[in-house]
């Protein structure tokens, strides 16, 4: 019982694993003491693990997946530009109506510099990295913010 | 332009900030009273075009700024001085003492108002 059990935590774990990410130590929910102490020293070390395991019990086909990983929502443009829209209509100077893709800050949306650089810094707050004042100089319409944001994030 | 790093300067600090007494109210009521005083003062002073009084007032920035980190206390501490406190024997006249008060206002104090 232990090992069908077993088999399918690893084959939840392999369906959303990405190589990239580095899975964090509370997120699994019910990772059995045992595997998580072997599995702790290091990915690769990990990785083999998962594999001896699965090529040790190969269990039933079905997968349900019942364990989940933390990890935030995988990004793409169109949820980036989602959340900066959201934060720009929190901004109370800011009409939401007027509010499109590439309406400049200080010529179309009629802010000042020092709006421009409330609203970077609410971008930096929403997506949790610094922005340097040079780039952030530079960001005039949502567009650019999403351009920046997805370059950061490697995504496009 | 060093007025809009000073004002993104600000703004890191108030989000990090953790008040001196460790409360939580007392943190929030100092982060929003460090974004809003400087929202504020730098609104008004915005149309300032003289070097001189642009100058002035990042120096009164800057100090704010050091002051209240090295502090840990956001709020400008202001200084007593007694009405007729500058007179001299021949200066006891009401011109004089202004332009000698205004010559004594720290350089952290030159945005509040004399009560």
């Amino acid at each position: 019982m232990a090992s069908v059990i077993l088999v399918r935590c690893v084959r939840g774990a392999r369906a959303v694993y990405h190589p990239a990410l580095c899975l964090r130590q509370g997120g699994g929910g019910g990772v059995r003491p045992a595997a998580a102490a072997a599995a702790t020293t290091s990915l690769l070390a990990r990785r083999d693990f998962w594999q001896q395991r699965l090529v040790q019990a190969p269990g039933n086909a079905q997968c349900v997946q019942w364990r989940r990983f933390s990890d935030l929502p995988p990004l793409t443009p169109e949820s980036i530009q989602e959340r900066v829209f959201h934060v720009l209509k929190l901004y109370d100077k800011i009409n939401p109506e007027k509010l499109q893709v590439t309406s400049h800050f200080m010529k179309d949306l009629g802010l000042d510099s020092l709006d421009q650089v409330e609203i970077v810094m609410a971008m930096e707050d929403e997506f949790g990295f610094e922005i340097p004042d040079v780039e952030a100089e530079k960001l005039m319409c949502p567009q650019d913010i999403v351009k920046y944001v997805a370059e950061k994030k490697d995504i496009l | 332009m060093e007025v809009l790093s000073l004002y993104r300067r600000i703004f890191r600090i108030a989000r990090s900030w953790q008040a001196q007494s460790a409360l939580q109210h007392d943190t929030d009521s100092e982060r929003s009273y460090i974004v809003q005083e400087a929202r504020t003062l730098f609104r008004q002073n915005q149309q300032l075009t003289e070097q001189e009084s642009i100058k002035k007032c990042i120096d009164e920035c800057n100090a704010r700024i050091e002051m209240g980190l090295h502090y840990r206390n956001p709020y400008p501490r202001p200084t007593y001085l007694p009405p007729m406190g500058l007179a001299t024997q021949k200066g006891r006249k009401l011109r004089t003492q202004q332009k000698l008060r205004k010559q004594a206002k720290p350089v952290y104090l030159q945005s509040q108002d004399e009560t």
